[in-house]
C-alpha cells in the first residue's frame, strides 16, 4: 500500500514537472531571446541559451532615438500611480459609507457598484472617447488616469466595504461617546487599520492599470502620451524581425508587475480571491 | 449593531465616489444605449437618429454573425479547458509541501503579464519556421502537423485561445485553492475512513463542496473571455479571413477602424446585454448558495 502511493506521488510530480516544463517554456523564451546579440538571433538560436549575456537589445529599445522605452515607461508610472491611489482612495470612501452605514436601498447601491466589476470595457468605449474629446482631455494622460480611477471604484469599494464591516465596531463606539465626529473617527481610527487591505488593493490596481492596453490605446495618440504596452505593441510593428528588442521590450515592460509578483505575492494572491469568492 | 445616522454621514462618504463612477461608468453605459440608434461616425456633432436601423442591419451582417460564431467557440472552449485544467493543478498542488509553493508561483506566473507581452511571445512559438511548436513537432517527427499556426485559418482562433488560456488557467487554479481551503478536512477524513477511494471522495465530496469556487471561476472566466480584446489584437487582429474575429474585435473595428461608431455602439450593446446574462445569473447564484448556508 505504502508503496503503490510513493508512486502514485512520484507520477503525479512527474506530470507536473512537465507541466511545468511547457508551462514556462514562453517565458524562457522571452528570457534567452532577450539577453542574445542580434547576430546570434539572426543565426537562428531562438531557443538556445545565449552565448554571452549581451546588453544590446535593452540598449537599443531604450535609447531616445531608437526604441524610447524610457519615455513610455515614464508615462505608465505617471499614470498607474495616480489612477491606482485615487481609485483606492475613492473605493475606501465608498466602501466605509456602505460598510459601517445602513440606509435606504444600501444593498441595491452595493450591487449596483459591484456590479461595474463585470462591466465590458467596450460598453463605455465609445462614450468615453467622445467624452474625452468634449473636454478637451483626449491624448493626454489624465483621460487615462481617469477612466482608471472610476474603472477601479468597483472592486476598492468591494473588498473595502468587506473589511469595515468586519472591523471591529468597538473602538469607533468608544471614540463617539467621548465625543469624536464621525469623519475624525475614519481618518484616526478606521483608516489604521485597513492598511492590510489597501495593500491589496494597491498590488491589485497597480497591475491591472499598468498592464492594460485598451483604454491608452483608445484615449492616446501622440508619443508624448504613449503607455508601456502600446509603445510596445507599436515596437513590434517597428522590430519586426528584431525578436531580440521585442523580448527586451517585453522583459522591461513587465519588470514593475513582475517585482510585485515576486515582493508581493501574498498580497496580490489574497486581492485575487477576494474580488472574486466574497462577490 | 448598527445605530440609525442621519442619511448625511454615509451620504458624504459616498457623494465623490459615486459622482465620478456615474459620470465615468454609468453614464457612458447608458449614452452607449443611445448611440446604438444613431448614424454617428465619430467626429463632428450632427448625427441622426436612426431608430432600430443598425440592429436590423447587424443581424444581416455576414461579419457580425461569424464575430457570434467565433464568441460562441471561444466561450465554449474558455468555459472548459482553463476550468478543469485550474482545478487538476488546484487538486495537485493543494497539499502543505514546500515545493508545492514554488510550482503554485511559476503556475500563476503568468496572471501579471499583460495580454500585450503574452501575445507578443506567443507569436514568435508558432512562428512558422522557427516556433517552438514547429520545431517540436518535426523534431519528434510529426512534420506535417506543423503549420503557419496564426495565419492558417483552421488554426488562427485555436492558437490564439491557447494563449489566452495560459494566463487563464493560473487564476482558475488560485480561486479554487482559496476554494479547497473551506473544503472540511473532518469531511474527507471520513469519507476515507468509511473506505472511499480519491475518486469517490474527489467526486462525492470535494467537488460538491467546490461548486461556490466554480460558480466564481465560470462566471469569471465567461466574462472576461467576452471581452478578451488585447491577446486576439495582438496576435492575428482578427484574421486570417476574420477567422479569429470575436464579437470584441468586431466592436473596435467597426467603431474605431471604420468609424461606424453608431454601428459599432450596436454591437458593444449586445456584447453588454451578453455580459450581463452571466452577471444576473452570477448574483442570484452566489445569493442562493447564500441563503443555502445560512
Amino acid at each position: 500500500m505504502n508503496v503503490r502511493k510513493y508512486f502514485a506521488t512520484a507520477l503525479l510530480y512527474f506530470v507536473l514537472t512537465i507541466m511545468l516544463i511547457l508551462f514556462m517554456t514562453p517565458v524562457y523564451g522571452a528570457i534567452v531571446t532577450a539577453f542574445k546579440s542580434q547576430a546570434e538571433v539572426s543565426a537562428g538560436g531562438y531557443w538556445t541559451l545565449p552565448s554571452s549575456l549581451a546588453a544590446e537589445n535593452f540598449e537599443r529599445v531604450m535609447d531616445p532615438e531608437d526604441g524610447n522605452l524610457g519615455l513610455y515607461l515614464q508615462n505608465s508610472l505617471l499614470l498607474t500611480i495616480p489612477a491606482s491611489l485615487f481609485s483606492i482612495a475613492l473605493g475606501t470612501l465608498a466602501g466605509y459609507g456602505l460598510g459601517k452605514y445602513r440606509f435606504r436601498g444600501d444593498g441595491m447601491l452595493f450591487i449596483l457598484i459591484v456590479a461595474g466589476m463585470f462591466l465590458p470595457p467596450q460598453i463605455a468605449l465609445i462614450p468615453v472617447f467622445r467624452l474625452m474629446n468634449d473636454i478637451g482631455l483626449y491624448d493626454t494622460l489624465w483621460a487615462v488616469i481617469i477612466i482608471h480611477t472610476a474603472f477601479g471604484i468597483p472592486i476598492c469599494t468591494l473588498v473595502m466595504r468587506n473589511f469595515f464591516q468586519v472591523a471591529p465596531n468597538a473602538l469607533r463606539e468608544a471614540a463617539l461617546i467621548d465625543g469624536a465626529n464621525e469623519y475624525s473617527i475614519f481618518f484616526r481610527i478606521m483608516l489604521p487599520l485597513t492598511l492590510p487591505a489597501l495593500a491589496v488593493l494597491a498590488t491589485l490596481q497597480f497591475t491591472w492599470i499598468w498592464n492594460d492596453f485598451l483604454w491608452p490605446f483608445i484615449l492616446t495618440q501622440r508619443a508624448e502620451s504613449r503607455t508601456v504596452m502600446v509603445g510596445i505593441l507599436n515596437l513590434t510593428g517597428q522590430y519586426t524581425v528584431d525578436w531580440g528588442g521585442q523580448a527586451a521590450a517585453s522583459l522591461i515592460g513587465s519588470l514593475p508587475t513582475l517585482f510585485i509578483f515576486v515582493f508581493f505575492q501574498r498580497y496580490f494572491i489574497r486581492g485575487l480571491t477576494l474580488g472574486a469568492v466574497k462577490g | 449593531m448598527f445605530r440609525r445616522h442621519p442619511w448625511i454621514i454615509p451620504a458624504s462618504f459616498l457623494a465623490l465616489p459615486l459622482l465620478v463612477y456615474f459620470t465615468f461608468v454609468i453614464l457612458p453605459t447608458l449614452n452607449s444605449l443611445y448611440y446604438s440608434f444613431t448614424d454617428w461616425v465619430g467626429y463632428g456633432a450632427d448625427f441622426n437618429f436612426v431608430g432600430m436601423a443598425n440592429f436590423e442591419k447587424i443581424f444581416t451582417d455576414r461579419l457580425f454573425s461569424n464575430a457570434i460564431k467565433n464568441t460562441a467557440i471561444w466561450l465554449a472552449l474558455a468555459m472548459t479547458a482553463p476550468t478543469l485544467l485550474g482545478l487538476a493543478l488546484a487538486l495537485a498542488l493543494q497539499g502543505k509541501r514546500r515545493i508545492n509553493t514554488i510550482y503554485k508561483s511559476l503556475f500563476y506566473l503568468p496572471i501579471c503579464l499583460s495580454p500585450i507581452i503574452i501575445g507578443i511571445i506567443w507569436v514568435w512559438l508558432y512562428s512558422p519556421k522557427l516556433g517552438i511548436v514547429n520545431l517540436f513537432l518535426r523534431s519528434i517527427g510529426l512534420d506535417h502537423l506543423a503549420t503557419a499556426w496564426l495565419a492558417n485559418p483552421n488554426t488562427a482562433l485555436f492558437a490564439v485561445f491557447v494563449a489566452w488560456a495560459w494566463q487563464q488557467t493560473g487564476l482558475n487554479m488560485v480561486i479554487f485553492l482559496a476554494g479547497l481551503t473551506s473544503v472540511p478536512t473532518p469531511l474527507v477524513e471520513a469519507a476515507k475512513v468509511d473506505g472511499a477511494n480519491y475518486w469517490q471522495t474527489l467526486v462525492k465530496v470535494i467537488i460538491p463542496m467546490l461548486r461556490p469556487a466554480t460558480v466564481v471561476v465560470l462566471a469569471l472566466t465567461a466574462i472576461s473571455a467576452l471581452k478578451s480584446f488585447e491577446i486576439i489584437w495582438v496576435m492575428t487582429m482578427g484574421g486570417p479571413f476574420n477567422k479569429s474575429d470575436t464579437l470584441a474585435v468586431f466592436m473596435y473595428s467597426e467603431s474605431f477602424r471604420k468609424f461606424k461608431m453608431g454601428y459599432g455602439s450596436s454591437a458593444a450593446v449586445i456584447l453588454f446585454l451578453m455580459t450581463l446574462v452571466i452577471i444576473v445569473l452570477y448574483f442570484r447564484q452566489t445569493a442562493a448558495a447564500e441563503e443555502l448556508y445560512e
